[in-house]
């Protein structure tokens, strides 16, 4: 009551429901577009006619005031949706910016009925704040009746004016600034983008409109903060009013040079991932089997390797750009998502495990490892070594790789083959210093027989891996796939021992029969997968999953992962499975979502672009209050990914 | 000599209001907060910097802004004041109303107002030229902003969460969430404050800008 009193006294008071309602400095009034009684929705408006000088709020009113307030009484059968705002224009108080709508203004509202129920009154309590210099609340109690109202065709031209069409932008940011580029065919000269969200922009300086070419345009927002992840408002071109709504992530502020850097860091630290390891400690075994004293060989080595380590990447980003260019959506790891790729890798780690046992000493001993067949050259088996260590390494995406290949693959192409050739260089960096100092060997433990049980223990690293993608295959496929696969390896392993004990025409026929039962056993293998197997405790992911829980208020943890992902999966281990953070998703009512990428997926490459990723992992995190969901870091932990909810 | 300097004066303050686009500068939390100095109501000029040793609140007022109405009439801010008082936290309320504009009072007015409503402020400020008020990148009234005891701003932002939107006229202060009072003792500690910065809510701050 008091409040009553108060807001009576400081203003003219108009409780009388009536139509129009004089309210102080405006006239308000309910109007609607309904032609016949059969109609099941149309709309209602509310049509302020402010007085010369005054203006109200659109729903983000800028530097100060406030959108307006509706409560309907409508009967049952009837619901009345949001306000459907018209296109804002701005109303500058330097150094103060506020964004609404002056003069004559109709804000619709779309109405839904059902047709049993009888058309009937509608009542609405309207307050809103009306400001010039000064600031009024202002309130008005309207009534219509839909069963005698006729169509008023300002509120039909409203609707028609609304700003319902999306517009694409492109934007990226720097610490200041947020450039947010569009197209348009017509010539554009007044833009303004109108943000949804507080605190993201300074709004009163002018956002510098810049025509880039014939039909592409940039404007400059100034940013309040560069901590921007998501925007979403109207954007305003020469009055007109179109949606829009953006992700960033912090990789397209990236520039060229940075993803360059990261991808050279990210290489180097691939060289520590567990699929590679095994693969990169035999090469340097190999080094150190050569001693000190050759430096050319070891140099030509060296080379070797990093030749077939950068062919790889520059051949990986070859077919990606050629997929790419086909309008698939594409990814790092994507090409674990084929069953038949990860049993090949399988029996390659097997292989190698079962080579590193049995002592086969094949032309110059550990160089030739990986190249698969006998080479008369041994650089070749260099190179080939090179090529084996990219390839076991694809599903590991390091820490700052995600976001360099993810940045290489939605730049235009000049972009993405120096970003892969930094990864390449990363990757064999260390090879390549040894080639221009090769005198840094003898830095390593002096060769001798402790290298002989060294080698023959990498096997089992390399065994453990195999082990891995197995499990991989299985989730993929089915058990019965996995059997197969299980007998493909037995073969293998006869197949390596009979080279590893006999000699000359035994060795061939060993040979043979891998190759025939590898073909026998490869044309059984299920060419699609079967169905996933659900994680009970997550709930199934899709593309609309973020805006229907912001919605809802519901917060949110996504579990972008897949079964070939070993970051991803070392993450489930060591913080999303652990009780303390199960203990801690649950206290918090955060719901746990989990996206699937172990098959081929088009929705979820999708999900992933909005974040301008295409690998993963990805983790993303939501809460009420926050104005955008927020990426977590690639790399979790238990407390680290409670911290990061916090 | 004397027509001279006021010549140069009014040029000082021409070349201000028409410097363009007047820029409200944006301090971050967690940083000295900027030092500045205003006249009070009793002619004293008061320096932030003098207050080092005790915490210091910075209220934006306009008192015929509905939002401030609304927060004294029902004695919301004052009790805020009285909390701060109690723990000798210094309590200014600016005014950076232009002359002519809502808001602008001459200083008896204002002790007058500070009387009859009760208010408990340690000094009122009158920023006639919106200086603090652009230093601060105050946009409303009411705008808060809570400095520590070494001079760190920790908070800036609305005074409560109940503003956003027409609900504030109907919404009880009772329910509301109240930024300053509820995070004094964390002022007082000179901690990091949990919610460090807000949207503030209100009329707009009455800058000259025309």
């Amino acid at each position: 009551m008091k409040n009553v009193i108060l807001v009576c006294s400081l203003l003219i008071c108009s409780i009388v429901a009536a139509n129009p309602v004089e309210t102080g400095h405006a006239r308000a009034s309910l109007i609607t577009n309904i032609e016949n009684s059969t109609q099941e929705s149309f709309y209602v408006g509310v049509r302020l006619e402010m007085q010369d000088g005054w203006h109200t709020y659109w729903e983000n009113p800028g530097d100060s005031g406030s959108p307006f307030e509706a409560n309907w009484k409508v009967s049952d059968g009837t619901v009345v949706e949001n306000v459907e705002w018209p296109t804002p224009v701005t109303i500058p108080y330097p150094p103060l910016m506020t964004f609404g709508y002056e003069g004559d203004v109709v804000f619709p509202f779309k109405v839904f009925r059902s047709l049993d129920s009888p058309l009937e009154k509608i009542n609405l309590e309207f307050n809103f704040l009306i400001c010039a210099d000064i600031c009024i609340p202002e309130s008005a109690s309207l009534t219509l009746d839909l069963s005698s109202a006729t169509p008023n065709l300002l509120l039909s031209e409203a609707v028609k004016e609304l700003p319902t069409n999306f517009i694409q932008t492109n934007s990226s940011n720097d610490q200041e600034n947020l450039k947010v580029s569009f197209q348009s065919s017509e010539e554009i000269t007044s833009a303004y983008l109108f943000p949804k969200q507080d605190n993201l922009f300074i709004y009163s300086p002018s956002q510098k409109l810049v025509k880039l070419n014939d039909n592409t345009y940039e404007i400059t927002v100034p940013l309040l903060s560069s901590d921007i992840t998501f925007f979403s408002g109207i954007l305003s071109l020469n009055g007109e009013g179109f949606q829009i709504e953006e992700s960033l992530q912090s990789v397209s502020s990236m520039s060229l040079w940075q993803a360059i850097l990261f991808a050279l860091i990210g290489g180097l630290i691939l060289n520590l991932m567990p699929c590679v390891f095994p693969v990169i400690s035999l090469k340097v075994l190999s080094f150190v089997s050569m001693g000190g004293d050759d430096h050319a060989k070891i140099r030509t080595h060296a080379l070797s390797f990093a030749g077939g380590v950068m062919s790889t990447f520059i051949s990986i980003a070859a077919a990606l750009l050629i997929i790419r260019s086909s309008g698939s959506m594409i990814g790092w790891g994507y090409q674990l998502q084929s069953p038949v790729v990860v049993g090949i890798l399988t029996l390659i780690m097997l292989g190698i495990g079962l080579v590193l046992l049995t002592n086969i000493n094949f032309a110059a001993g550990l160089t030739t490892l990986g190249s698969g067949v006998q080479s008369r050259n041994d650089y070749s088996g260099s190179f080939f070594t090179g090529v084996l260590a990219v390839v076991v390494a694809s599903p590991c995406t390091a820490p700052f790789m995600g976001a360099a290949i993810g940045y290489a693959l939605l730049q235009p192409s000049f972009a993405t083959l120096p970003i892969f050739i930094a990864l390449g260089l990363g990757f064999a960096g260390p090879y390549l210093i040894l080639a221009l100092k090769p005198q840094w060997i003898s830095a390593l433990p002096k060769p001798g027989a402790w290298m002989e049980t060294l080698k023959q223990f990498f096997a089992f690293p390399m065994i453990a891996t195999a082990l891995w993608l197995m499990w991989v295959f299985m989730v993929q496929t089915s058990g019965d796939a996995l059997i197969l696969l299980l007998i493909l390896s037995l073969v293998l392993g006869v197949a390596v021992w009979m080279i590893a004990t006999f000699k000359g025409r035994w060795k061939w026929i060993g040979m043979l029969l891998t190759v025939i039962t590898a073909f026998q056993i490869f044309n059984n293998l299920p060419a699609s997968s079967t169905e996933m197997k659900e994680d009970a405790s997550a709930e199934k992911w899709s593309l609309d999953i973020e805006s229907d829980m912001q919605s809802q208020n519901q917060a949110y943890l996504i579990n972008f992962t897949a079964a070939w992902c070993i970051t991803c999966q070392t993450n489930e281990k060591t913080a999303l499975a652990r009780e303390k953070v199960k203990e801690y998703l649950a206290e918090e009512n955060i719901a746990y979502v989990k996206a699937d990428w172990t098959n081929r997926n088009e929705e979820i490459a999708i999900g992933l672009a909005k974040y301008k990723r295409t690998g993963i992992p990805l983790y993303i995190f939501w809460k009420p209050g926050m104005p955008s969901s927020k990426i977590l870091p690639a790399v979790l932990t238990e407390d680290s990914l409670i911290k990061s909810m916090q | 000599m004397k027509l001279y300097i006021n010549l140069m004066a009014s040029c000082l303050i021409a070349s201000i209001s028409y410097a363009g686009e007047i820029k409200l500068q944006n301090p971050s939390t967690n940083q000295q907060a900027p030092d500045f100095s205003g006249m009070n109501t009793y002619g004293e000029t008061i320096r932030l910097s003098d207050f080092i040793g005790k915490p210091v609140i910075l209220e934006w007022t306009n008192h015929e802004c509905p939002y401030v109405a609304r927060h004294y009439s029902e004695n919301n801010m004052q009790t805020v004041q009285k909390i701060a008082r109690d723990q000798e936290i210094i309590w200014l309320s600016i005014i950076s109303s232009t002359p002519g504009d809502q808001g602008h009072v001459s200083p008896t007015k204002a002790n007058e107002l500070s009387v009859s409503r009760g208010a408990l402020p340690s000094h009122v400020l009158i920023d006639e030229l919106g200086e603090i008020g652009m230093l601060y990148g105050a946009k409303t009234t009411p705008h808060m902003f809570m400095i520590d005891s070494t001079g760190v701003l920790r908070y800036k932002g609305a005074i409560d969460d109940i503003g956003r939107g027409m609900q504030f006229f109907d919404a009880s202060f009772l329910q509301a969430n109240n930024y300053v009072s509820s995070q004094i003792p964390e002022l007082i500690a000179q901690q990091a404050l949990s919610i460090d910065s807000t949207a503030a809510y209100g009329c707009s701050v009455k800058y000259n800008y025309d």
